[in-house]
C-alpha cells in the first residue's frame, strides 16, 4: 500500500472511529453532564456541556429522598428552579432498584436451572421428542410480548398474583428461556459427541456427565445467557407497567417513566434516576463484552 | 443458524422407555413446562379471549362473538391510520438501523489499535434499559432546555429554541431515531459477524481480477452479507412493528394521532379502554402480520442475493 | 464384574425411517479374545462396539455379558473401557486428571488410583506428561493418554474405535504392535474396530468381517484371507485387492474349465459341479509366479500395460481380455511396457466365486 493511500486509509478510519464515539457517547454523556448539574444551571440557554458548578446533589436525593417526607406544602413552597424539588416517588427508587434485582437476579438463575440441562439432552442424547423440542423453542421466539399481554393479565390477576414479583419473574421466563435454551443447545453441540461417550464409560450417568463435563466447557453460552436474561430483566418495561400497580413491585423502568410523565419534576433529578438505571447493565456488558459474541456465534458460524 | 441445531437426527423408536430416555425427558420436563405455561397457553388462551367481547368495564356481559372482534378492528379506520403510522415508523426505523449497521460494521471489520474499545462501547447504547434511553431522548428533545436546541442554537443552525416532539410532523422521525440508536449496536454485531465469515480467498481473487475497494464491497461483501441482512432486517422490523416503550415515554401517541402507532394502539384499547376482546384480536393480527412478514422478507432476500 | 464372554442374538439395530445399522446380529466373543471388527465405512461395527458400551439402545435382540442379559444397563453401569478415534480426552482437566477421572467416579481410593496411574504411565512413557492438558500435547501422546485411561480402569472388556486412524503411518505401525503385546498383558477381552485391513491381519486372534449390518464371516486372519466365504470378504482384504475376471465354467473332455473369452484356466475336477454356471474368478496379486510348464499347466497370459515399482515389491499391470488384473512380480524381473507375459498359477490359490450371489464356491480355494 502507497504512503498516501495508507495515509487515507488511516485518516478514514480515525474520522469514522471520531463520529462513531460520538454518536455513541454524546447522548449518554450529556445525560451524565445533566445529572451532575443543579436544576439553575441545568436550564440554561444554551446548555452548559459541561457543569460549571458540578453538584452531587442530585444523587444525593435518590439515596436521601425517603426521609424526607414530601407534602404539598413543601412542594408548592420548593421552587424547582432552585434545585430542591424531588418528586415524591422518589423515594421508590431504591426500593424499585432492589425489586429489579431480586427479579434479574431470579430470572437468570431460572434460566440456567431450565436451559442447562434442557440444552445438554437436546444436543447430546437422541430421544423421542428431540425433533418437537426444537421446534417448540423456536416458534415460542417469535411471540411478539404484546401478544402475551392480555392473556397474562387476565391469567395473573385470576390468581390474585398481581402486583407482586413473582407475576414479573414467571413472564420475563417467557421472554428469556426461548433465546437462552437456542444459545446453549447451539454451545453444546458445538462440543464433540465422543466427550459425552468418554464420560458415560468412565462411569458418569448422564447428568454428572453434564455437570462434571460439561458444564466447565460450556462457561462463555452460560456468561451470555446471564447476560442476555439479566439485561432482558431489567430493562423490560411493558409487561412490567402492565404487571406491576404499587411500589412494592415496581421495578426501576416503571420508577423512572414515573418521573418523566410528571411535568413539574427537575429535569436534573431525573438524570440522575437515568444514570442510576443505565449503570448496573452497562457495567455488566462491558466487563462481559466478549462473551456477548462468543456465545451468539459459535452456532452460526459453524452452520 | 438453525441448520446447526437441526443436525442429523436419528430418533429411535424404543421399545420401552431406556435409560437415555427417561434422563432425557427429565432434564427438557422443566423447559417444557415454561414453555408450555408461559408461551403456548398464552397464545392459545389469548385467541380464545379474542373470540369474546370481553369488557373490564362491563365484566359480566361477556358474550361469545365469533371473529366479531377481528371485523371491527380491521374495518377500524383509525386502526388502519395506526398501520400506516406504524409502517412510516418502522420503514425509517429499519432502513436507518440497516444502514449505519453496515457503515459501522465496515469500520470495525478493519483492524486498527483502539478497535477493541470502541466495539465494547458500542453495546453501551443496546445495554441501557429502553426507559432510560426514552428519558435520555426526551430531555435531548426538550423544547425549553434541550440539548438538541442548544446544540443547533450555538451552531447557528436556527435562531431561537423550537418545538421537536410536539411538532407532528416531526414526531416519528424523533422517536425513530431514539430507536435507531438504541438498535444499531445489535445490528452491526450481527453483520459484522456475517462479515468476518467471508472467506479472505474471495477478496484475494477479486483484487487479482483488479477491483478496488469500492467494487469488492459491492461485488463481494454485499452478496456475501445477503443472509446477514434478512436476519437484520426482519429482526428488526419486528421490533420496531412492536415497538411501545419508546413511544409512551415520548409522545403517549401524540401530539394529537402523530405517534398513535399500533402497539400504542393495542395498549390504549387494552388498558384504557378496557375492551379485552379486541385488544387480543389486535395482538393477534399484529403477530399473524409479523410472522407474515417475516416470512416474505426471508423468501425475497434468500432468494436474491 | 468379570465378563468371560459376550454374546449377540439376533440383535438388530435400527434408527427412524428405514435406517439398518445391524442387522440380526449373532456372534459369540471369549474371553481374552483379541477380536476386530473388520469393515468399510456404514457397515455397522461401530454402532455393535458401542452396543457393548452401551453407548447405543439395542433394538431387537439381546446382548448378554456372561449369559445375563445387559440391553437394559446404561453405559455407565458397565465395565467397559473404551478408546475413541479422537481419543475425547477431557480438555479442562490434566492428564492425570484424565486418566484418574473414571477411576474416581467408581470410588477406587486414591492411593490406589494414584499407583495405577504411575503405573500405566511408566508403561505408556508418558510419566513426563501427567500436569499437562490435552491441548498441549501431540496426536500419539494424546492417543497413549486415551490408552492410559483406559488400562487403569482394568475392565472386563477393552473398547477401541478406530484408535490408530488419526496418527501418520509410521506411528500406526508402531501402535499396532504394542496394542498386541498390551493385549498380553492385560489378559483382557480386546474388542477392535477398524476399516484398515492390515491392522486387522496383524492385531486379531478373530476377524468378523461386517457389510452393511450383516456379518460376512468369523475367522482367524488365515481362514479370511486364504478362504473367503464371498466376494466381499475376498475383496476387502489384500491389498493390492484381489483381481476379478468373469466368465463361465465350461468342461472340456471331463475337465472343467473356466472360460472368459479366449481364455481358458483349467479347474480341479471339484469344479465340475459348476459347469454352466457363470461365475468370477478371483486372482490374488501374489499368487502368480514366472514358472509355468508348457501345456496342460496353469497359466495366464498378457500384455503388459505399465510397470509399478513400490519399493520393495514391483507390480504389473497386464491386460487379460477385457480387463487388466495386477500382479506381483520380482523385483529384479524386467518387464518392459508392451511386452507378451506369462505367468504361471497355482490351482490351489484361485478362487472361484457364484456371479450373481458372490458366494464362494468349492473347489475354487485351497
Amino acid at each position: 500500500m502507497s504512503a498516501q493511500a495508507r495515509f487515507s486509509r488511516t485518516a478514514l478510519l480515525a474520522i469514522s472511529s471520531i463520529l462513531l464515539l460520538l454518536y455513541v457517547l454524546a447522548p449518554i454523556a450529556w445525560l451524565v453532564s445533566s445529572s451532575f448539574q443543579s436544576e439553575r444551571e441545568i436550564v440554561s440557554k444554551p446548555p452548559h456541556w459541561l457543569p460549571q458548578e458540578p453538584t452531587i446533589g442530585n444523587f444525593a436525593a435518590i439515596f436521601t429522598s425517603h426521609e424526607r417526607s414530601v407534602t404539598y406544602e413543601t412542594r408548592r413552597a420548593t421552587d424547582p428552579a432552585s434545585g430542591g424539588f424531588v418528586p415524591s416517588t422518589a423515594k421508590n427508587l431504591l426500593p424499585s432498584l432492589r425489586n429489579s434485582f431480586i427479579v434479574a437476579c431470579t430470572v437468570v438463575v431460572l434460566n440456567l436451572l431450565i436451559g442447562l440441562p434442557a440444552g445438554y439432552a437436546v444436543a447430546k442424547i437422541r430421544f423421542r421428542g428431540r425433533q418437537a423440542s426444537i421446534y417448540a423453542i423456536l416458534a415460542t421466539r417469535v411471540i411478539p410480548d404484546i401478544a402475551l399481554v392480555v392473556p397474562f393479565f387476565l391469567f395473573i390477576r385470576n390468581l390474585g398474583l398481581l402486583d407482586t414479583l413473582a407475576s414479573l419473574i414467571v413472564t420475563y421466563l417467557a421472554i428469556t428461556v426461548p433465546f437462552s435454551v437456542f444459545i446453549l443447545i447451539n454451545y453444546f453441540e458445538s462440543l464433540p459427541d465422543e466427550l459425552d461417550k468418554a464420560a458415560r464409560v468412565d462411569g458418569c450417568s448422564r447428568w454428572q456427565t453434564m455437570t462434571k463435563i460439561f458444564l466447565p466447557l460450556v462457561t462463555p453460552s452460560i456468561v451470555a445467557v446471564i447476560l442476555f436474561a439479566f439485561l432482558v430483566s431489567w430493562n423490560e418495561f411493558l409487561l412490567a407497567l402492565m404487571f406491576t400497580q404499587t411500589p412494592q413491585s415496581q421495578t426501576l423502568p416503571i420508577v423512572i417513566a414515573s418521573f418523566t410523565s410528571d411535568f413539574t419534576i427537575s429535569f436534573s433529578f431525573i438524570n440522575a434516576a437515568g444514570v442510576l438505571a443505565i449503570l448496573p447493565p452497562v457495567i455488566l456488558a462491558l466487563i462481559f463484552e466478549r462473551y456477548i459474541v462468543a456465545g451468539l456465534t459459535v452456532g452460526a458460524v459453524k452452520g | 443458524m438453525t441448520a446447526n441445531i437441526l443436525s442429523p437426527l436419528r430418533v429411535q423408536p424404543a421399545r420401552r422407555f431406556g435409560y437415555d430416555e427417561r434422563s432425557a425427558l427429565l432434564f427438557v420436563l422443566p423447559l417444557a413446562v415454561v414453555l408450555f405455561a408461559v408461551a403456548a397457553f398464552p397464545i392459545a388462551y389469548s385467541f380464545y379471549i379474542s373470540l369474546f367481547n370481553l369488557r373490564l368495564t362491563r365484566p359480566n356481559r361477556i358474550s361469545f362473538v365469533w371473529f366479531d372482534n377481528y371485523v371491527n378492528v380491521l374495518s377500524d379506520p383509525q386502526f388502519w391510520e395506526a398501520v400506516q403510522r406504524t409502517v412510516t415508523f418502522s420503514v425509517m426505523a429499519v432502513v436507518t438501523t440497516t444502514v449505519l449497521g453496515l457503515l459501522i460494521a465496515l469500520l470495525l471489520n478493519e483492524d486498527f489499535p483502539g478497535r477493541r474499545i470502541l466495539s465494547a462501547l458500542l453495546l453501551i447504547p443496546w445495554a441501557i434499559p429502553s426507559v432510560a434511553n426514552g428519558l435520555m431522548w426526551k430531555w435531548i428533545y426538550d423544547s425549553s432546555h434541550g440539548a438538541l436546541n442548544g446544540a443547533l442554537f450555538q451552531l447557528g443552525f436556527i435562531n431561537s429554541y423550537m418545538v421537536w416532539l410536539g411538532d407532528a410532523s416531526r414526531t416519528l422521525a424523533l422517536i425513530a431515531n431514539a430507536f435507531v440508536w438504541k438498535e444499531v449496536p445489535l445490528a452491526t454485531i450481527l453483520l459484522l459477524i456475517g462479515m468476518k465469515a467471508i472467506p479472505a480467498e474471495l477478496y484475494a481473487a477479486a483484487k487479482v481480477d483488479g477491483a478496488n475497494a469500492m467494487r469488492c464491497f459491492l461485488h463481494v461483501t454485499l452478496p456475501a452479507l445477503g443472509p446477514s441482512f434478512a436476519l437484520v432486517i426482519v429482526y428488526e422490523t419486528m421490533m420496531a412493528i412492536r415497538h411501545f416503550d419508546l413511544f409512551f415515554l415520548l409522545t403517549e401517541g401524540g401530539p394529537g394521532d402523530a405517534s398513535h402507532v399500533i402497539a400504542w394502539h393495542i395498549y390504549v384499547e387494552t388498558f384504557r379502554s378496557l375492551s379485552f376482546g379486541t385488544g387480543a384480536a389486535m395482538a393477534y393480527i399484529l403477530a399473524l402480520a409479523t410472522l407474515g412478514l417475516s416470512y416474505v422478507v426471508i423468501r425475497i432476500l434468500g432468494r436474491r442475493l | 464384574m468379570t465378563v468371560a464372554s459376550i454374546s449377540f442374538r439376533g440383535v438388530t439395530k435400527r434408527y427412524a425411517g428405514a435406517v439398518v445399522a445391524v442387522n440380526h446380529l449373532d456372534l459369540e466373543i471369549y474371553d481374552k479374545e483379541f477380536v476386530v471388527l473388520l469393515g468399510p465405512s456404514g457397515c455397522g461395527k461401530s454402532t455393535t462396539l458401542n452396543m457393548i458400551a452401551g453407548l447405543e439402545d439395542i433394538t431387537e435382540g439381546e446382548l448378554r455379558f456372561d449369559n445375563v442379559i445387559v440391553n437394559a444397563i446404561p453405559a455407565h453401569k458397565r465395565d467397559v473401557a473404551m478408546v475413541f478415534q479422537s481419543y475425547a480426552l477431557y480438555p479442562h482437566k490434566s492428564v492425570y486428571e484424565n486418566i484418574a477421572f473414571g477411576l474416581r467416579m467408581r470410588r477406587v481410593d486414591r492411593a490406589e488410583i494414584d499407583r495405577r496411574i504411575l503405573d500405566a504411565a511408566s508403561k505408556l512413557a508418558i510419566s513426563h506428561l501427567l500436569q499437562r492438558r490435552p491441548s498441549q500435547l501431540s496426536g500419539g501422546q494424546r492417543q497413549r493418554v486415551a490408552l492410559g485411561r483406559a488400562m487403569v480402569r482394568q475392565p472386563a472388556v477393552f473398547l477401541m474405535d478406530e484408535p490408530l486412524s488419526n496418527l501418520d503411518a509410521a506411528l500406526r505401525i508402531s501402535m499396532r504392535a504394542e496394542i498386541k503385546l498390551l493385549h498380553t498383558a492385560m489378559q483382557t477381552t480386546f474388542i477392535y474396530v477398524t476399516h484398515d485391513q492390515a491392522e486387522a491381519l496383524t492385531l486379531a486372534d478373530r476377524i468378523v468381517v461386517m457389510s452393511d449390518g450383516v456379518i460376512q464371516q468369523i475367522g482367524s486372519a488365515d481362514e479370511i484371507y486364504e478362504r473367503p466365504r464371498n466376494i466381499f470378504v475376498a475383496s476387502f482384504l489384500g491389498n493390492p485387492q484381489i483381481n476379478y475376471l468373469h466368465g463361465t465354467i465350461d468342461a472340456v473332455n471331463g475337465t472343467p474349465l473356466f472360460q472368459c473369452r479366449e481364455l481358458r484356466i483349467p479347474l480341479p475336477p471339484t469344479a465340475a459341479s459348476y459347469v454352466g454356471r457363470e461365475v468370477v474368478l478371483g486372482i490374488r496379486p501374489e499368487d502368480v509366479s514366472p514358472h509355468y510348464d508348457p501345456p496342460g499347466v496353469l497359466s495366464i497370459s498378457g500384455k503388459v500395460e505399465s510397470v509399478l515399482p513400490v519399493g520393495s515389491d514391483r507390480f504389473l499391470g497386464l491386460r487379460v481380455e477385457d480387463r487388466t488384473i495386477f500382479v506381483r512380480v520380482g523385483k529384479e524381473s524386467h518387464y518392459r511396457e508392451g511386452e507378451r507375459v506369462t505367468l504361471g498359477l497355482t490351482p490351489e490359490r484361485l478362487h472361484l466365486f457364484d456371479a450373481k450371489t458372490g458366494v464362494t464356491l468349492r473347489g475354487g480355494g485351497a
